[in-house]
């Protein structure tokens, strides 16, 4: 069954369809929403998220680009939001005590350890991970569907509604802002 | 010392290089579909409870009720304004019949 044929089936609602689709393309949403995330269970929640959507609103898809880019805009789209509704928790938890009944520090997240990238490097990428998460999100998404996607810049800027040359703006801006937030961290540890 | 924080920076920028995809946990489909059946209970749940014929009743009862209140309230201010503007007339009327009496007692040797 081809990808058109499927499409049509779970217009219909087909359990089936839907079930080849989930288990073709659950690793690439996941994966896109763990590096927006840097979060397993906050991305494994989100992957749910765009595959109910994708189920609910299908019949909105009318198959003038990929279904790859539209799945890839869903999961780019409710991971931001994700980051965006943890932002405003944040900004309104000042009456919030920073510590727990045993002192241990409540809103404090563990460095992330993305589970692909290589034994050798995994420190350094937790490093860029941390800075990664400083950039906006415009940048953040770029990067993230450029290195750990492997996406082209014409992949990137068909789901980003960009040109090419847009994107690659995009990443040479991204690329000088983690270089920023590098060096302010590296500088702070050899102080 | 400048040198090596660079290199540790350009380290850091290419330690995505060579990266495999992660995978999302064995059993994703069985769980999505779990969460998909919850969702879809719990809004059965909410409709049905609102489908049932005294809760839609009382439902529409109130909002008659509210209405009605509503259309009350308005005739009653309209009926005190009405009834304020008759008793102006009357206060109008007495101080001229007094300033009349006044003008007559006054006009008396």
């Amino acid at each position: 069954m081809n990808e058109r044929e499927l499409i049509a089936l779970l217009k219909k609602k087909d359990r089936e369809a839907f079930k080849i689709i989930v288990e073709t393309w659950q690793d690439m949403v996941y994966n896109t929403a763990l590096g927006l995330l840097q979060n397993a269970e906050d991305a494994e929640d989100t992957a749910q998220e765009v595959f109910m959507q994708v189920f609910d609103s299908i019949t909105t898809f009318k198959e003038e680009s990929k279904f790859s880019t539209w799945l890839y805009r869903i999961t780019v789209s409710k991971s931001l939001d994700l980051i965006r509704k943890k932002k405003r928790k944040k900004r309104f938890a000042f009456v919030q005590s920073l510590y727990g009944k045993n002192d241990e520090l409540i809103n404090d997240p563990p460095d992330f350890f993305h589970p692909g990238v290589k034994m050798e490097n995994k420190e350094r990428a937790s490093f860029l991970f941390k800075a990664i998460e400083k950039l906006p999100a415009n940048q953040k998404t770029a990067f993230i569907l450029n290195k750990t996607e492997g996406l082209s810049y014409g992949e990137i800027g068909e789901i980003m509604k960009l040109s090419s040359s847009a994107v690659d703006a995009l990443l040479q801006r991204a690329k000088k802002n983690l270089q920023t937030n590098l060096k302010e961290y590296y500088e702070l540890q050899t102080t | 010392m400048q040198e090596n924080i660079n290199k540790k920076i350009e380290d850091a920028l290419n330690s995505l290089d060579g990266m495999e995809h992660a995978s999302a946990k064995p059993f994703f489909f069985t769980r999505l579909e779990a969460r998909m059946q919850k969702e879809r209970n719990t809004w059965e749940k909410i409709s049905s409870f609102f489908a049932r014929p005294a809760i839609a009743f009382a439902g529409i009862c109130l909002v008659i009720m509210i209405n009605a209140a509503v259309i009350f309230s308005s005739q009653t201010k309209h009926n005190n304004v009405i009834g304020q503007n008759d008793e102006t007339a009357t206060v109008d009327e007495y101080s001229q019949v007094s300033s009349n009496f006044f003008e007559f007692v006054n006009t008396q040797p």
